[in-house]
């Protein structure tokens, strides 16, 4: 089932990398670095509110993986732990405070992050936003590796530490919510 | 309450919504099927809105040169590895430090008369006046043991007590 696959499906990745020693030197970690750190920032960017934040949290992120020097078994559980790493470092972040989300509704840090600081963004993008900022920070991770990572049930219950039996029915209930503020239901 | 409803078309209109497909480059059946279908019609919204969102926002993402990461990470590896290195080094000199100032305290005690006869004296004093009124129904031999050692006693007790903790403090600071 589609669902049940990993995320390479969706964002596939080079022969080449598929062929890669799955062991970091530099130059697998710059090419792993250069496929996902845009993506591990707007993930970060997403569920902590705040840029300043998720520029310091990516460099962390990809510093406690590379001190971790674990040996994974595809690209796909390389980019798991990473997604975990990245969750659990701005879950503890918030938790002692070092992070202060400004997920109000209407943050115009959010509103700026679809296309720069430069430019307004589209006004889909900015309903997005309003709307994703208005869930709770596990709802709008979960949507976020889902629809915008492309990740599976197992691997948004794996980066967020929560149980992959009950992932259908979570994400089903934040895209009911999500889609209800988008049409401006609620 | 909200009961989990699925559908069968839900793995196709997704599919078609992260790879940009839809709703022009996707079948008309499968759009005539989500426009009456109130999962699949959620699905579409939210997954084409969520990545459209992530496509526009990925092209103003300017992250750190890998590079960079490498060669901090690096860094910071080395200084954390050099650091633990040191942890048994500090525990060692800690525990020689220790063992110096007993052995120290030791030939001390043996060569000065004077150490020697005060601490007769404590044992002797302190020791006896506590045996004599706590201690009636002891054994005789045991209260002369506690009382002939007591003092070396309660200054091994004092070393083991005070040596983990010095250790502990030292490792701890660094």
């Amino acid at each position: 089932m589609f669902r049940d696959e990993a995320f390479d499906a969706i964002h596939p990745l080079d022969a080449a990398d598929h062929a890669a020693d799955l062991t970091m030197d530099e130059e697998t970690f710059r090419a792993f670095y250069e496929r996902t750190a845009t993506g591990v920032w707007a993930y970060l960017v997403r569920i902590t509110g705040n840029r300043q934040a998720a520029d310091d949290l990516l460099q962390e992120t990809f510093y406690r993986f590379l001190r971790a020097g674990a040996t994974h078994e595809s690209e796909a559980h390389r980019r798991n732990s990473l997604y975990r790493i990245a969750t659990n470092l701005a879950r503890d972040a918030h938790r002692r405070n070092i992070v202060r989300p400004s997920l109000a509704l209407g943050n115009s840090d959010m509103d700026r992050i679809a296309a720069g600081d430069e430019t307004a963004g589209t006004e889909t993008s900015a309903d997005v936003n309003r709307a994703l900022s208005r869930l709770k920070p596990r709802e709008r991770a979960m949507l976020w590796l889902a629809y915008a990572e492309g990740a599976s049930h197992p691997e948004i219950a794996h980066a967020l530490g929560l149980n992959p039996a009950s992932m259908k029915m979570l994400l089903f209930r934040a895209r009911r919510k999500l889609a209800s503020l988008l049409r401006g239901e609620k | 309450m909200m009961t989990y409803q699925e559908c069968a078309f839900e793995d196709e209109v997704l599919a078609a919504a992260l790879q940009s497909r839809w709703p022009e480059r996707v079948p008309a059946e499968l759009r005539k099927h989500v426009e009456a279908c109130a999962i699949c019609r959620d699905l579409a919204e939210v997954a084409g809105a969520v990545n459209a969102a992530r496509e526009e926002m990925n092209a103003a993402i300017v992250v750190p040169d890998a590079g960079r990461i490498w060669w901090m990470t690096q860094l910071r590896v080395r200084r954390e590895a050099i650091r633990t290195a040191g942890r048994p080094i500090t525990a060692v000199h800690v525990v020689a430090l220790g063992c110096a100032a007993g052995l120290a305290g030791a030939c001390f005690g043996a060569s000065s008369a004077w150490f020697q006869s005060a601490l007769r004296w404590v044992s002797a004093f302190s020791l006896s006046t506590l045996w004599n009124s706590v201690g009636g129904t002891l054994v005789p031999s045991a209260r002369t043991l506690v009382i002939e050692h007591g003092a070396m006693a309660g200054m091994i007790a004092m070393l083991l007590l005070v040596l983990p903790a010095a250790v502990y403090l030292a490792i701890g600071r660094d």
